[in-house]
C-alpha cells in the first residue's frame, strides 16, 4: 500500500540533501551557496516532475506492456 | 589545463595520479619520492591482500549470476586499486560454477579490499597535489589527500579541518542522516554486501556511520517483507555517493590553499656574521 504523504516526505528529504551538497560543490563560499538553495530546490522539484511525467507518458505509450 | 597540471611542479599531476591508480605508490616514485611510494605500496597492497586472505578472494561471488561481467568490479570501491582488482578478477573471478559456503570472515575481508581501493584513491589525490608543488618547496597546509581521507572516514571532517564548520555540519547531517534513515527504512537489510552488492558499495563511501551500523547490525536475516526497503537502499546509497561531492569540494579548496602557502623544504643556512 503506497502512502503518498510518506513518499512526498521522503522525496523532499532526499531532494534537500542532494540539492544542498550539489550547491556546496558548485559554490566554494557558504554565503553564496546557502541563499541559492531555495531556487536550486525548486529547479530540482520541477525537473523531477518533468521526468516523472515523461516516464508516465512512456509507460502508457511506447513502453506499455499491454 | 596542461599548464595548471605541469607548471613548475615536480611532474605531470595527471601522470602521477594515473600511475598511483594503476600501481599504489608508483606516482610518488615518478615524482622522486621512492621511499614514500614503496611504503604506500606495501600499506595499500597489504590491506588488499589481507582482505583476500580473510575473504578467500570470494568478494565478487556475492554478485548474482546475471550481474557478473568482466567490468562488474568497475562499480566497486576496490576499483580505486586498479592493479589489485585486475589481479583479483584474473585469479579468483566469480569462483566455480557451483555454490559454496562463505568463509567465516568474508565480511571483514571484503571490507578491507574496499578500504584498499578508497585509500589508494586518496593516495592518488596526494600524488596529484604533490606533483604541483615546486621542487624544494612544501606546503604548510594539510595535504589534500589527507583531508579527503578524513572526509571519507567521518563525513564533514575534511571541511571541519579546513575550518569550514557550517559546511562540515551540513555534510555530516546529510550523509550520516541518509545512511541512518536508509537503514531504518530498510530494516538494516541495506548493510549486507552479499544481499545488495552495489548499494553496499555506495553506502561504504559514507564512512564510519555505515561501518558502525553494519558492525552493530551483524547481517541479520530478512524474515519478512520490508515495505520501504527499496527507499532505504536509495537513501543509504545516495548518502555515500553525495560524500564524493564533499570530497571534491574539500580537495579543490585544499589544493588551492596548499599551493598558496608554500615554504622551502629546508630553511636556508644563515650566514654567520662576525
Amino acid at each position: 500500500m503506497i502512502d503518498p504523504f510518506l513518499h512526498l516526505v521522503l522525496f523532499a528529504a532526499i531532494g534537500i540533501g542532494i540539492v544542498a551538497l550539489a550547491a556546496f560543490y558548485s559554490e566554494p563560499e557558504d554565503s553564496q551557496a546557502l541563499p541559492a538553495l531555495p531556487r536550486r530546490f525548486a529547479v530540482f522539484v520541477v525537473g523531477c516532475g518533468v521526468l516523472a511525467l515523461v516516464v508516465v507518458i512512456a509507460e502508457h505509450t511506447v513502453a506499455s506492456v499491454r | 589545463m596542461a599548464a595548471s597540471t605541469q607548471s613548475s611542479g615536480r611532474g605531470d599531476a595527471r601522470v602521477a595520479a594515473l600511475l598511483t591508480w594503476v600501481i599504489p605508490g608508483a606516482g610518488h616514485v615518478y615524482l622522486g619520492a621512492p621511499l614514500f611510494g614503496i611504503v604506500a605500496f606495501i600499506v595499500v597492497t597489504g590491506l588488499y591482500l589481507l582482505g583476500i586472505r580473510f575473504s578467500e578472494g570470494m568478494a565478487f561471488e556475492f554478485l548474482q549470476p546475471d550481474l557478473r561481467s568482466p567490468i562488474a568490479p568497475a562499480l566497486t570501491p576496490e576499483v580505486g586499486n586498479l592493479s589489485a582488482v585486475i589481479w583479483h578478477m584474473r585469479t579468483y573471478g566469480f569462483g566455480p560454477a557451483f555454490p559454496r559456503p562463505w568463509p567465516a570472515h568474508i565480511d571483514l575481508g571484503t571490507f578491507l579490499t574496499a578500504c584498499s581501493g578508497v585509500l589508494n584513491a586518496c593516495l592518488a589525490c596526494k600524488a596529484h597535489f604533490d606533483a604541483r608543488v615546486p621542487k624544494g618547496m612544501r606546503t604548510t597546509r594539510p595535504s589534500p589527500g589527507l583531508l579527503v581521507l578524513a572526509g571519507w572516514v567521518v563525513p564533514g571532517l575534511g571541511h571541519w579541518l579546513q575550518r569550514r564548520r557550517l559546511r562540515a555540519g551540513i555534510v555530516f547531517v546529510v550523509v550520516a542522516g541518509f545512511v541512518v534513515l536508509g537503514t531504518l527504512l530498510a530494516d538494516g537489510a541495506n548493510l549486507d554486501r552479499e544481499r545488495h552488492f552495489y548499494y553496499w558499495s555506495g553506502q561504504f563511501l559514507a564512512g564510519a556511520p555505515a561501518w558502525i551500523l553494519e558492525l552493530l547490525h551483524g547481517h541479520a536475516l530478512v524474515r519478512a517483507e520490508i515495505p520501504y526497503g527499496d527507499a532505504g537502499l536509495a537513501f543509504a546509497g545516495v548518502g555515500g555517493l553525495l560524500n564524493i561531492l564533499a570530497w571534491l569540494d574539500v580537495y579543490g579548496v585544499a589544493e588551492r590553499d596548499g599551493l598558496a602557502h608554500l615554504e622551502p623544504e629546508a630553511p636556508p643556512a644563515r650566514e654567520v656574521t662576525a
